[in-house]
């Protein structure tokens, strides 16, 4: 599998520096509940991190406050050198520019087409329609839908719509692509093309954190490892 | 059908290269998936796609554009129709033959000059009861009334021409002088003379109207767009969650109320013709002359402003989850 699409973009970020930082962070929502707590982990440029452990172990909510969904209770955390229990409001949306995400329903606008939905990241952008139908094309040949151009999501199996959500999350080309159980309701195949999706957008220098309960595809596509129990990191391999 | 020749096809062919090479190259390539330039992508300058709330919002604005503009051809068509006999109004006051001649001959003279000092008044002309009666004579048809006889019964008359009528304390100051003098004024006449200030009143009722009709056309847009909003709320929150900024999010929606108000606003002057046209032959016999070209940019830019109004009530509070930083 080849993977052109990504090269034409580098990200220069300070080597030394990791790309995520956190320090004691914590979260608590409203409503008392704490989703995380203590978590000091640092992640550099160029990893590919598992991020697991059981359902409500806080793999989505750490997910989430990396691109801002939610903001740290306490603690720090700084993501692409920004900090994000102060990130204003134009901050945040630079840093969701700059980050593919990737979620475990897809979240694909049904009502738009295929090339509609990758061209999305890149409308928000700013990019003229002519230059960005390209890029699209050039994306959904890279995933296989090529062909897929102008069809509605819905005429799409579960697979090839997981690939049109990572040809989203990977058409602007992000530093940084987080993948929430990107694999959770495909069979092991299907899952295992889809990584091998990631893997290329990693091999090709992006930044992938990706949460799982598929244990099984660590063997296959061998990682960084994280584990997460009940809010708190229990695991790392680094 | 007119056939295109080979020559202008190659050359068109030639040009959409050049302007698209990639996307040329692209479909030679991809020759399944068919051509779409103009896609349809949400966000920013891009019109929301129109369906049938839409058009009853248009169909709703538009009737009550549709009302605004015939209140406003009512006032046009009022202010014509005054301004056509307003100049010729004069006001009578009248004396009795007694006060006028017998026991106080100056009484008359000095009404007359009371009446000259008012500052509005352009001229006061005395009627004698020859006049009158000669003038009623014609006015009844040549009833054969005995002149001499109605001559001794008719008061004295003082026809004032007025200045500016609009004035405030005019037809105050002209009762003020004639009570002084025992003379009478013709009040219907006054009330002729005062009715650009029941314009102005009805002006008022006009204006009044129209932004409580605005009011209710700017909720029924906002309703309509709050409608589409619930139906994108999925494209909103992705469009958030992908860095969008909030007026490229807004903005689609604002364009839809602006164009909403404004085809509204065009669809009730085209239909405010026929009213125009089924009356002609009516108003001109009352010197009316409309001018609905004059209602256009009023309709158009007042239903874009009330739907861009509407518009931004309904996109003041639209929140997802996971977007407020």
């Amino acid at each position: 599998m080849t993977c052109a699409v990504l090269v034409d973009t580098v990200w220069l970020m300070p080597e030394k520096k990791p790309l995520i930082h956190m320090q004691q962070l914590m979260l608590r929502y409203p409503t008392g509940k704490t989703a995380l707590s203590g978590i000091t982990l640092d992640i550099k440029k160029g990893q590919f991190v598992y991020m697991i452990g059981e359902s409500g172990a806080g793999k989505s909510s750490l997910l989430r406050m990396f691109y801002g969904g939610v903001r740290p209770s306490s603690g720090s955390l700084m993501v692409q050198h920004l900090d994000m229990r102060d990130a204003n409001d134009a901050k945040i949306r630079e840093i969701r520019q700059r980050t593919g995400i990737i979620f475990q329903d897809h979240r694909l606008l049904f009502s738009r087409t295929v090339f509609e939905n990758v061209a999305l990241p890149l409308r928000v952008q700013g990019w003229q329609t002519q230059r960005l139908i390209p890029r699209v094309r050039k994306v959904l040949e890279y995933v296989g839908l090529a062909d897929r151009l102008w069809s509605y999501p819905q005429a799409l199996s579960g697979g090839e719509q997981q690939r049109v959500a990572i040809a989203r999350a990977m058409t602007a080309n992000p530093p940084l692509i987080l993948a929430d159980e990107p694999t959770g309701n495909l069979d092991v195949d299907t899952a295992r093309r889809v990584l091998d999706y990631l893997m290329d957008l990693h091999r090709n220098g992006a930044t992938v954190i990706m949460a799982t309960h598929d244990l099984h595809l660590l063997e296959s596509h061998p990682g960084r490892v994280v584990q997460l129990h009940g809010g708190a990191l229990v695991g790392d391999d680094s | 059908m007119t056939r295109i020749p080979t020559f202008i096809k190659k050359f068109r062919e030639k040009k959409e290269q050049q302007r698209h090479p990639e996307y040329q190259s692209g479909r030679s390539r991809q020759s399944t998936v068919p051509d779409q330039l103009h896609p349809r992508l949400p966000g920013g300058f891009n019109l929301p796609p129109f369906g049938i709330h839409q058009l009853l919002a248009v169909v709703i604005v538009c009737i009550a554009l549709w009302a605004v503009g015939g209140i406003w051809l009512a006032m046009q068509a009022g202010s014509q129709w005054v301004g056509s006999w307003q100049d010729d109004i004069h006001i009578h006051v009248y004396l009795d033959r007694e006060s006028g001649s017998a026991k106080h001959g100056d009484e008359a003279d000095k009404l007359e000059k009371a009446l000259q000092s008012i500052k509005q008044v352009r001229a006061v002309r005395r009627i004698s009861a020859a006049e009158a009666a000669a003038w009623m004579q014609g006015w009844l048809h040549q009833a054969d009334i005995n002149e001499a006889d109605l001559v001794k019964r008719l008061p004295l008359t003082f026809e004032i021409s007025l200045g500016d009528e609009k004035s405030s304390f005019l037809f105050d100051d002209i009762r003020d002088a004639a009570s002084r003098f025992g003379g009478l004024v013709n009040e219907d006449e006054v009330s002729l003379a005062r009715a650009h200030s029941w314009l102005a009143q009805a002006s008022w009722l006009a204006w009044f109207a129209s932004l409580i009709l605005a009011l209710a056309m700017a909720l029924i847009i906002s309703n309509t767009l709050r409608m589409t909003l619930l139906a994108r709320a999925d494209e909103i929150h992705l469009m958030r969650l992908l860095g969008a900024k909030e007026w490229f999010v807004r903005m689609p929606f604002i364009l839809e109320g602006l164009v909403l108000g404004g085809s509204a606003g065009i669809a009730a002057w085209i239909l405010l013709w026929p009213i125009i046209l089924g009356s002609s032959a009516w108003l001109s016999g009352m010197e009316v002359d409309l001018s609905l070209w004059s209602l256009f940019p009023g309709l158009l830019f007042g239903g874009g402003l009330v739907g861009t109004f509407g518009a931004l009530i309904a996109t003041a509070n639209v929140v997802s989850a996971e977007t407020s930083a």
